[in-house]
């Protein structure tokens, strides 16, 4: 059977802050994932899929549930850490990364993993079923419409992957294993929001729009019309886009661990949080995070003045501290006058 | 099952700032007699990571190596029963040191692990019943930590209460029936804009402490730094804080072993009995407390009496969250030798706000320094929150101060003439505000019932109630013979949300004070309802007919636009206000049946278009437009999920026609007037509707 080809990558048009974000987290997972706020009908669901086709391929423990990564004894789920010991070394295999969705009824025990039904009645013995956390270790979990979640299941959700860990204590079951996964969430802000808490704790966030310019437009209806009366031929016409920006993402995951970023840059940064007021320090973190991601994704390894500008917006956007009427934007003028303020400073030689 | 996965943890010494969290959290391992920590603070400061990165460097203890609940090989007190009767049968306990352990509870823990239960697989073997400990054996003497605790479910809440009272848990549960001791310390970590816990629940803490994200450049830097570091290379970064890590270890040991030895003068024994006197704290354990963290703190500084800046440091950590009913009383009786509380970095060895050391120089007893200590700290828990329920009430009245006119066809008012006394709102928790018993099958898993409903199998516990039989039963192909009275089934809890449905009369009677006023209700309903999620929906009545201007909806930002530009004028039409309303109703109980709405009608009663259009009524003819009214008054009265409440907004000074009254009376609904609510808590009204 032929393979469904996804719509590709580099095929989008316009939607730049959201490629940029997704790109982020796939070089760098650690980003803590992002929140995709915008009406329906604008590529959210089709860049993540079409994202997930042209990353690279993942080296992962052969038939392991939980798709451990091999060259990292520390993080291996217990299956697997008592194969390493027994056996001394494990069998590897590569596959793609995966896509899990989330579906909007998900129940916990779902989500979060339970007793083996099955292997209780037929064996008599406790055996832990995975759920979609450990489907999506190591892949992207893609939440549709988050903020219309159970809460309970949304906390569960955001816990592991802050912490890469899902423990689980119920029904019968005691058992923990890793959850690490590019969390994307998408959302319509005039549904209702998420809890000020479960926002912080996306590493970014980009607001979209419908594209207003008439040429966009058009080039949007053409190129799916395109695609749809030959998915084939047009996911041909853009490989070698797609390839490049795979290409791209890897060498950056592999220059990323030797960016460097100075300490001028990370007071900008602090200062930035300072004066933004934000509630933590998450964002300090997420920017400079980004801010060295997007250096590896330039082929730089240092980090630049733009690129910590570039990823003001994306990862600040959820995280002012805001009255619950205020419009959550960024005050694009009040950055420029901090940042203009900044460079005078330094130019005058207060810095 | 297999052992549990364990990703390295970032140590305890690296953490950048936030000291008196960090003494608060060695101080429970130098001395476990203080009951544990509940720790307060914003999103992103290093709460769960602290308390993570303790476990490491908590001390050893000796144990009965084969005990599952970790018992004491001498202390007979504490033993369980099969320790005991070992012991007493003259058997030397095999002993091992091991590290004092620090296990989670999640948020969606079920009872089953909390407590234990049957030993499923034994009793399928042997056909013996056998318990299967749960968290509350294996924190035996060790530590039960729980992330964000104010969203923790009631029943479980009320599971850590019980055996926090006897230190014993007793189990009486599928055909089980055991006991052993449970004696544990509980950390725990929140953010108090997701709303408080039970005063019950507060009390069990030992000591809390308030913390706050870190203003100072270099060290959120620092911050900063340390974390990409470790992130890159786990492995590298502990090893560059092993040796820190050991000192800090030894300090604790060191500690611990001072600690029998520590004296305090009866001098400040004195002091604490008169802080608590002042602060009203209840009972006494209190005093007990301070006097345990004051010597607990001196040992940690190797000092063999106890200093005053101990006893200060002491109040700081034990009264905080005990003296809330204070706080107001104390609020009134500050001047301006508070100052500013808001030191962030809260470096104890040094930080004294202003207050204090006023104090300090014209000579104030002891006491006073140490109560200015605590005052100040619970005053920065005060302002520094920006969702603490105190300080809420100044937020908001900020809030629609700026927002409430200037709209439409409203004359400018001044913003004097408004104030929502918000008192003490006491929000339980974020997120759906009501919890329900949910009929379907959604929600959360909480424990099982014999009773049957709907067939929602708990299929672990059905297992275990067969599990004891199974030798008697006939052999299957599977392991598991189950039987019909086995079966057991889910209960599940969902908080549901409430829906606040408004029918506003916008008509000309309603004067543009009445008016205001009743936005600025409906905006501080909103700001409640966006913590809580709840659903807002807004009809108008004005002119000719009611329209549904905002379907009920999460987004309290469209909820506040349409407000905004509500324009008023016009004639009455009451009748189809309500009967807007009572079709809105009724769409959205089909849509949620677990829904609870709460219908809010605000009206002077002076109702003059009747539902037929065309008709428009005047003085005497009043009473016909009523029979309709009441008719729809019956329909929502008779939905049995709906509550309603009638605000009055007629004028009283010129007499009253009681016409709202009746209304009030047709639907059986709540009755407030207007002007006394805006005196009096009018939002604390539609609070404890909506419990």
């Amino acid at each position: 059977m032929r393979e469904w080809k996804v719509f590709p990558f580099s095929a989008i048009v316009g939607q730049e802050k959201m490629k940029l974000g997704l790109i982020l987290n796939a070089i760098n997972p650690r980003l803590g994932g992002v929140l995709i706020r915008g009406e329906k009908g604008t590529a959210k669901s089709t860049a993540v899929r079409a994202l997930a086709s042209l990353l690279p391929e993942i080296e992962v423990v052969r038939g392991c549930a939980f798709r451990c990564e091999p060259s990292l004894p520390s993080k291996l789920c217990p299956e697997c850490q008592a194969k390493l010991e027994k056996q001394g070394k494990l069998e590897t295999e590569r596959v793609k990364m995966r896509v899990i969705d989330l579906p909007i009824n998900a129940t916990e025990d779902r989500v979060v993993g339970t007793l083996d039904l099955e292997h209780a009645l037929r064996e008599g013995e406790k055996k832990f079923e995975p759920g979609v956390l450990a489907e999506a270790n190591r892949g992207i979990l893609y939440v549709d419409e988050v903020n219309l979640l159970d809460d309970h299941i949304v906390d569960v959700l955001l816990d592991s992957a802050a912490m890469g860990i899902n423990t689980v204590e119920r029904e019968g079951v005691s058992y923990s294993h890793p959850a690490e996964f590019i969390l994307v969430g998408t959302m319509n802000p005039e549904e209702g929001e998420l809890r000020p808490q479960l926002l912080d704790r996306f590493g970014l966030c980009v607001n979209i729009q419908t594209l207003r310019e008439p040429e966009q437009r058009v080039e949007i209806v053409r190129r799916w019309s395109e695609y749809e009366s030959d998915p084939e031929g047009f996911a041909e016409k853009w490989r070698a886009e797609d390839e490049d920006l795979g290409k791209r993402i890897q060498e950056a995951k592999k220059l990323l661990a030797g960016v460097e970023i100075s300490e001028e840059l990370l007071a900008r940064i602090a200062n930035i949080s300072i004066a933004l007021c934000v509630d933590g320090h998450r964002s300090d973190l997420v920017l400079m995070k980004s801010a060295k991601t997007r250096a590896s994704f330039f082929r730089r390894s240092k980090v630049l003045e733009e690129d910590v500008d570039a990823c003001i917006e994306v990862a600040f956007a959820h995280r002012m501290r805001r009255r619950p009427f205020e419009e959550m934007a960024i005050d694009s003028k009040k950055i420029e006058e901090m940042l203009n303020r900044q460079s005078t400073e330094r130019a005058s030689g207060r810095y | 099952m297999a052992q549990k996965y364990k990703p390295l943890i970032f140590p305890f010494s690296a953490l950048v700032g936030q000291e008196t969290l960090k003494i608060a959290l060695l101080l429970n391992a130098i001395n476990p007699g203080l009951a544990g920590v509940l720790i307060r603070g914003d999103k992103g400061t290093a709460k769960s990571t602290a308390v993570r990165a303790l476990a490491s460097l908590l001390p050893e203890i000796e144990e009965v190596s084969d005990c599952p609940f970790h018992c004491h090989p001498e202390d007979i007190k504490e033993m369980c029963e099969n320790c005991l009767e070992r012991f007493k049968a003259g058997e030397k306990l095999p002993r091992q040191k091991s590290q004092v352990r620090v296990v989670t509870l999640p948020l969606n823990a079920t009872e089953d692990r909390l407590v234990g239960a049957i030993d499923f697989e034994y009793a399928l073997k042997t056909g013996r019943k056998r318990f299967q400990s749960g968290i509350l054996a294996e924190a035996n003497r060790g530590i039960i930590y729980i992330d964000e605790v104010n969203l923790l479910e009631d029943h479980l809440v009320d599971i850590l209460l019980d055996t926090a009272v006897c230190g014993v848990n007793i189990v009486e549960r599928e055909g089980i029936s055991f006991s052993h001791p449970s004696r544990y310390i509980l950390i725990a970590t929140m953010n108090p804009e997701e709303g408080d816990i039970r005063p019950q629940f507060l009390d069990r803490f030992g000591l809390c402490v308030s913390i706050q994200g870190i203003n100072e450049l270099e060290q959120r830097v620092e911050i900063a730094k340390r974390r990409e570091a470790f992130d890159q290379d786990p492995e590298g970064f502990l090893a560059r804080f092993k040796m820190k890590e050991e000192a800090q270890r030894e300090r604790i040991i060191k500690a611990q072993k001072l600690l029998g030895k520590v004296k305090i003068s009866s001098k400040l024994l004195n002091a604490i009995a008169k802080i608590s006197l002042k602060h009203r704290v209840m009972g006494h354990r209190a005093d007990l407390l301070l006097d345990k963290t004051a010597r607990t703190i001196s040992a940690f500084y190797a000092r063999e009496e106890v200093q005053e800046v101990d006893l200060a440091l002491a109040c700081e950590l034990v009264l905080t969250h005990r003296t809330r009913a204070e706080r107001e009383e104390r609020e009134r009786e500050k001047t301006a030798v508070m100052g500013e509380g808001n030191n962030q970095a809260n470096q104890f060895e040094g930080s004294e706000t202003k207050s204090e050391r006023e104090a300090e120089s014209s000579g104030a007893g002891v006491e006073q320094r140490a109560e200015l200590r605590s005052q100040s700290a619970s005053e920065r828990t005060a302002q520094n929150y920006p969702g603490n329920a105190d300080d809420f009430s100044g937020r908001a009245q900020e809030a629609f101060q700026e927002k409430v006119f200037g709209v439409g066809e409203l004359l400018p008012i001044s913003t004097k003439e408004i104030k929502f006394a918000r008192d003490t709102l006491k929000r339980n928790q974020s997120g759906r505000r009501t919890a329900t018993r949910t009929s379907n099958r959604t929600g959360r898993y909480v424990r099982a019932t014999v009773q049957r409903f709907n067939n929602d199998l708990a299929f672990d516990a059905t297992l275990r109630a067969s599990a004891p039989y199974q030798r008697h039963r006939q052999k299957t192909h599977l392991a598991v013979n189950i039987q019909e009275p086995d079966i057991r089934e889910k209960i599940r809890m969902k908080k549901t949300s409430n829906l606040l449905l408004f029918a506003v009369d916008a008509s000309g009677s309603m004067g543009t004070r009445l008016m205001s006023e009743t936005k600025g209700a409906i905006f501080a309903l909103l700001l409640e309802a966006y913590q809580k999620r709840d659903k807002v929906g807004l009809i108008a009545f004005r002119g000719m007919k009611a329209e549904l201007l905002l379907p009920p909806t999460n987004s309290i930002e469209l909820a506040k636009r349409f407000l905004e530009e509500l324009p008023t004028g016009g004639k009455t039409p009451l009748g189809h206000g309500l009967l807007v309303a009572y079709q809105v109703l009724k769409r959205e109980l089909n849509r949620e049946p677990d829904l609870l709405p709460l219908l809010i009608v605000v009206t002077d009663g002076r109702a003059n278009v009747g539902l037929d259009r065309e008709k428009y009524y005047e003085g005497p003819q009043f009473g016909e437009i009523y029979q309709e009214i009441y008719e729809l008054c019956a329909l929502i009265r008779k939905e049995p999920r709906v509550r309603s409440l009638v605000i009055d907004a007629e004028e009283k000074r010129m007499g009253s026609f009681g016409r709202s009254k009746k209304l009030a009376q047709a639907m059986e609904a709540k009755y407030y007037i207007l002007e006394e609510m805006v005196k009096d808590q009018i939002l604390k009204t539609i609070e404890s509707e909506l419990k």
